[in-house]
């Protein structure tokens, strides 16, 4: 396995479309970095680029210190999973999981011993004289998984590769990946556009919009403390509440309430007095309370919470929030319910970037 | 070879085809080919238009049929297929003393003029056609019965360890 360097990658197609602007990214070695963002966000771009399927424009490539950004996709010693497995329907199991290194012309009894143990690695022992098409979807992508592990590559990378199963499989070869990755310590790169994968696998995400990364962390940071409105909206199940609000004093005055400030959001908000931000706060960071009133729009209990939709205020003209209420809660649509806040986060209306002490991260 | 290498290569049988006996038919079928199309393009006088030769052209369709089956058979390891490859080679040779052997020895009179029924170059073409045809069908058996036998034994030997 190896580090992996990406130094001020750029992608911009014939057309002068360009997918990707100033890439920067340092993977340690052993981690699991995720890509996570919209369609279109140039997540899979990068994956490409690295994996030398596209041509990298601008910028270097560095892959265990030594730099591949010219380099042919096979001399790259690189993975790749895809999200359709691409394997050979004609081909058993086994035969599909050796079928690179018999390119390479190995040893067969090399192969033969590398194939059993990426095969017990992943359950598939049983299934090695099987056909692709009598294995499940999971299965499936397993082989792909151990297709790319008997070559023994320097960097993994994977691209949305649990978009063809169910919930309940996604779920199953999710837990998979993440006992594969701690089993064999190795570099991956792992697109997607579900941030709950992307929470769940990741040492670090990167998370991307319009071909800009708009922030580098750890899961928690991603979700704590989001870089800026997108981040904020983009991480976290229902998505993070937005309202718009004006520093007045030691007062955030909104279209139907205000809020009295603490010391340390005064602090925080020092320069924003008289102008317009954005509060956010997300679902889960609510409780039935006294901070604004909601007219109910509707119910779906979860069993432990329940989610409350609605619109601020108790004529229902504000903006439409969620809420993540504890408990089964039985509310008709018109109900008036309190709501307090617990958690706020506060963002500049005009750069959309997170308000933050400095020193408080990016 | 190690006793360990040995055991691998015995193991990978489990998983991989037996490409060679399976080639080996395929070779056979191609000679067979190869001997059938000399013989039917043959024509002096009326001496081929006999049932024997629609009898040979029925026993070409058996053979490539049953050998192309023994080919896929033997392929996936299963034992069956070579009794009825080792009788398919054994015919391929008695065909030898069928055809070709009686037209090498039968002389055609066409306008006056007397013909042998088979060139000697030809029929030594056929037979060589039949007897690597031949050839090819014993050695796909005796391989396969071989490789048969070591992964069996193999899998009887996972099995005492399992037990």
């Amino acid at each position: 396995m190896a580090e992996l360097s990406l130094q001020h990658l750029e992608k911009v197609y014939d057309n002068n479309v360009q997918a990707v602007y100033d890439f920067n990214l340092d993977v340690k070695d052993g981690e699991l970095i995720v890509l996570v963002g919209p369609s279109g966000c140039g997540k899979s771009t990068t994956l490409r680029m690295v994996a030398g399927l596209e041509d990298i424009t601008r910028g270097k490539m560095l892959l265990g210190g030594k730099d591949v950004t010219d380099a042919p996709a096979k001399d790259r010693d690189i993975a790749m999973v895809f999200q359709n497995y691409a394997l050979y329907g004609h081909m058993t199991i086994y035969e599909n999981m050796a079928f690179s290194l018999t390119l390479r012309k190995e040893d067969p009894n090399v192969i033969h011993k590398k194939v059993l143990a990426a095969a017990q690695v992943l359950g598939l022992t049983e299934q090695l004289n099987k056909k692709p098409n009598q294995l499940s979807g999971g299965q499936r992508q397993r082989v792909a998984m151990g297709r790319s592990i008997v070559r023994n590559p320097q960097l993994f990378l994977f691209d949305e590769p649990l978009s063809n199963l169910d919930a309940k499989l996604r779920s199953a070869t999710r837990r998979e990946i993440l006992l594969l990755h701690k089993r064999l310590g190795a570099t991956m790169l792992y697109v997607t556009h579900d941030q709950t994968e992307a929470l769940t696998l990741a040492d670090r995400i990167v998370c991307m919009s319009m071909g800009h990364v708009q922030q580098i962390g750890t899961p928690l940071e991603l979700y704590d403390t989001p870089a800026n409105l997108f981040v904020a909206s983009f991480i976290g199940l229902p998505p993070m509440n937005f309202i718009d609000a004006k520093v007045e004093g030691s007062r955030l005055v909104t279209s139907k309430f205000a809020l009295e400030l603490t010391g340390e959001e005064k602090r925080l908000l020092t320069a924003y007095q008289g102008r317009q931000i954005v509060l956010g706060f997300r679902p889960e960071n609510t409780r039935v309370g006294s901070d604004f009133e909601m007219q109910v729009l509707s119910n779906e209990n979860l069993g432990m919470n329940t989610l409350v939709h609605g619109h601020i205020g108790a004529d229902g003209k504000g903006e439409k929030i969620t809420c993540k209420l504890a408990g089964w809660c039985s509310y008709r649509a018109g109900d008036v319910v309190g709501i307090s806040i617990t958690r706020k986060h506060f963002f500049d209306k005009e750069t959309t970037n997170a308000i933050r002490t400095e020193g408080s991260g990016k | 070879m190690t006793q360990e290498e040995r055991a691998i290569q015995a193991d990978r049988m489990r998983f991989t085809k037996d490409k060679l006996s399976s080639n080996l038919v395929l070779i056979a079928i191609v000679f067979d080919a190869l001997y059938f199309v000399s013989l039917y393009q043959t024509d002096i006088g009326s001496y081929y238009y006999n049932w024997k030769i629609g009898a040979s052209v029925v026993y070409n369709l058996l053979f490539m049929l049953a050998a192309f089956l023994a080919s896929e058979g033997v392929k996936s390891r299963k034992t069956g297929y070579t009794g009825l490859l080792i009788f398919l080679g054994v015919m391929q040779v008695v065909r030898i003393f069928y055809l070709p052997t009686q037209a090498a020895k039968d002389v055609v009179t066409v306008s006056g003029v007397e013909y042998p029924a088979m060139e000697r170059g030809q029929y030594i073409y056929v037979v060589v056609c039949l007897i690597i045809s031949a050839v090819c069908c014993i050695a796909a058996a005796v391989n396969s019965s071989i490789n048969n036998r070591r992964l069996a034994q193999h899998m009887a030997t996972l099995e005492n360890k399992t037990a």
